[in-house]
């Protein structure tokens, strides 16, 4: 049976600059630059499917949109590759994808995998997603080290439900 | 810094810095020969770089466009970035994973070792391991690697005790092995902190690099001129056939021309074989150096993967040094496994960030998500092995062209059926090491985009079994050389870094001597 875990504090390099900033409630959509609200929606769906962590609040999955969306700004390919993978989800079935069951939105994606436009966008929320400070803490990645002095007094050979080898004997 | 004309032709000019470049810079300037060094990457230092994977891998890696084709699964999860190297001031040995191992002697003579297997283009080296020693002996000292000299090992940390109590359980041989990583302070630079960044930019210094150590040694001695942000476009020869300039284009676009005494090319495979295909004229119809056809021919990347397991118990494999570990047992040739050529097991560690993205590329949905929420608990094994040299797996220009008016390259990779034979015998090994120590669930993860890039340009004992004799000169071309891995005959099992540095260092006094004698 598995120990009781206890969150990770996980730090970003303090240089690095910090996630987008989302808002909490129903209009989280509307500060987005190139997405509209349904766009956002259908995308936060996909993103849920793709990747369904129940114990990940929403808000982290919305900063997954929020970057989709700088990304599609700084990119018209990459903006018309997010324009079309929603056409295609949302045309899939007669009722929007974000309106569809988990078994109907998985059946959706299985069909478009392979597509470019499904590449593009599984593959940004996995750069994205796992590259949260607030998923490194859930899933126990601590992230930066160097401004703490590294690992070398924190742990890095803490683990002590295997024998320490001896010196000689690495 | 000291500063030369363009139109200077008693300068060697070096195409790239990394850890054949920036060798050999250094390496001829304290002879006292006059060094050009062009890198295509920005000049950063320790204070530009982060601890932070994403971040730290787009600051410095080459991110030009290349395409992929053939059966290896780099081209479908990777298809425009099948092969990996950095662009930047010290090059990949920026960003490398300081593993320091030796070619083992029956590697140098894979022909004659594994014999006559269908398919490949297999040669020996055109030098021993005798020949090569006395160098590693030097690159070992210049690096300062762990378990040489003197220099204790890296200590064991979360991710070793796994792989240790497993490789113990199974009666295999077992260490932290030999890392360009300070155990302890060396060479004014300080002993790793394991802050888990070492091998990404390393902030701290406890990593060799040839830029924190060979180009500003290279620079003091007042011989040697770095040029960051020159991309090399194209080499002209004269008219009796000898290289004689290095076209490159500067930050601000600017094109220039670099006389030159001798050009070497350090650029990695991919580029060291895209600018000699690229630098084609009437005389060289098929590129600089081709007159054989193997510029870009018998492309290796080892037979590399991971695989990754779950425990009941945490193992934090992030903290510390991230590959501090070796298993030595499948290094030899043993035809009873089925396969030519061998392997060695290392360890392997990432942060969640890229352990997300390298598990297995297009993997979604619940199972993938029960994986990667108990990274905690996870642990990470890794092997790297000989691959056989095969003349279609090559570096090919497309029709596409890049900023620079080059045409972009093209790496076709076909796994052949020994490598296929060795990665299935080597992922059932990394498990048995993992379920030996316990694991409940474990991973095979494919090859990630190819780090080690070898052979593309290899040396032979003739001039029609490949582009270079046995000090990395084009047969072709009398002062044209190559200082990168692209020069192997064979790839061997091990990380090709310390050989890299080796055959620079050997190959500085070669150069040299040949030009105190009036012959180069």
């Amino acid at each position: 049976m598995s120990e009781p875990v206890r969150p990770a504090i996980a730090h970003r390099d303090p240089k690095l600059p910090p996630l987008p900033d989302v808002p909490e409630g129903p209009d989280w959509a509307g500060g987005l630059k190139v997405f509209d609200a349904p766009m956002a929606t259908a995308l936060l769906a996909v993103t849920r499917t793709l990747y369904p962590h129940q114990g990940l609040r929403e808000q982290i999955y919305r900063r997954v949109i929020a970057r989709f969306d700088a990304a599609a700004a700084a990119s018209p390919v990459v903006a018309q590759g997010f324009a079309a993978f929603v056409d295609g989800v949302n045309g899939a079935m007669p009722l929007p994808f974000a309106e569809l069951s988990e078994g109907f939105r998985e059946q959706v994606l299985k069909r478009l995998e392979g597509t470019a436009a499904f590449t593009l966008v599984q593959r940004l929320t996995v750069r994205f997603l796992y590259d949260d400070v607030e998923v490194w803490e859930a899933f126990g990645y601590e992230g930066a080290a160097v401004h703490l002095g590294g690992y070398v007094t924190r742990g890095f050979d803490d683990l002590d439900w295997l024998p320490t080898p001896q010196p000689g004997d690495y | 810094m000291t500063r030369y004309e363009h139109d200077d032709s008693g300068v060697v000019v070096i195409i790239g810095s990394g850890a054949g470049g920036g060798t050999l810079a250094h390496e001829l300037a304290r002879r006292g020969v006059e060094v050009v060094l062009l890198e295509a990457g920005k000049h950063l230092t320790a204070e530009d770089f982060v601890n932070d994977e994403w971040a730290g891998y787009e600051m410095l890696t080459w991110l030009d466009k290349r395409t992929a084709s053939g059966t290896w699964r780099a081209a479908k999860d990777h298809p425009t970035s099948p092969s990996w190297s950095c662009q930047v001031v010290g090059g990949t040995s920026v960003h490398w994973s300081a593993c320091c191992y030796r070619f083992a002697e029956h590697e140098l003579r894979a022909r004659t070792v594994y014999g006559d297997i269908p398919g490949t283009t297999l040669i020996d080296w055109p030098l021993t391991l005798a020949e090569l020693e006395p160098y590693y002996d030097l690159a070992e000292t210049k690096m300062g690697v762990t378990r040489t000299n003197g220099l204790p090992p890296l200590p064991p940390n979360n991710n070793f005790k796994v792989m240790h109590a497993g490789a113990k359980a199974l009666g295999l041989t077992v260490s932290t092995g030999r890392h360009a990583i300070n155990s302890i302070p060396y060479d004014g630079r300080p002993a790793t902190m394991q802050d888990g960044f070492t091998i990404t930019g390393d902030k701290v210094g406890s990593r060799w690099s040839t830029l924190n150590v060979e180009i500003p040694r290279g620079l003091a001695t007042g011989k040697l001129e770095l040029r960051p942000q020159a991309r090399a476009v194209r080499i002209e020869h004269d008219d009796g056939g000898k290289a004689s300039a290095v076209v490159y284009v500067d930050a601000q676009g600017v094109t220039h021309r670099q006389k030159a005494r001798a050009v070497v090319l350090a650029g990695n495979c991919v580029e060291s074989s895209r600018l000699l295909l690229h630098s084609a004229s009437a005389r060289f119809p098929q590129g600089l150096a081709n007159g054989w056809g193997h510029v870009g021919r018998h492309y290796l990347r080892h037979v590399v993967q991971t695989v990754w397991s779950i425990f009941d118990k945490p193992v934090n494999m992030h903290r510390g040094e991230l590959m501090a570990g070796l298993v030595t047992d499948y290094l030899p040739h043993d035809p009873g496994r089925g396969f030519a050529g061998g392997y060695l097991i290392e360890m392997n560690s990432m942060g969640l960030p890229t352990t997300a993205a390298f598990l297995d590329p297009g993997w979604w949905g619940r199972d993938f998500v029960s994986v990667i929420e108990q990274y905690r608990n996870m642990a990470g094994i890794f092997m790297t092995g000989e691959d056989m040299p095969q003349a279609g797996n090559r570096v090919t220009l497309t029709d596409e062209l890049d900023a620079f008016g080059v045409p972009v390259a093209n790496i076709h990779y076909d796994d052949h059926p020994n490598d296929l034979r060795m990665r299935n015998h080597g992922y059932k090994a990394l498990t048995a090491i993992h379920k030996a120590a316990g694991a409940k669930r474990c991973v095979e993860a494919p090859a990630y985009p190819a780090s080690h890039n070898i052979g593309s340009n290899r040396m032979a004992a003739n001039a029609e079994d490949g582009v270079l004799d046995g000090n990395g000169r084009a047969w072709e071309v009398p002062n044209l050389f190559i200082a990168d891995g692209s020069g192997f005959a064979t790839g061997g099992a091990c990380n090709p870094t310390l050989t890299i540095v080796a055959l620079a260092i050997r190959q500085a006094e070669f150069m040299a001597g040949e030009m105190a004698a009036g012959a180069l």
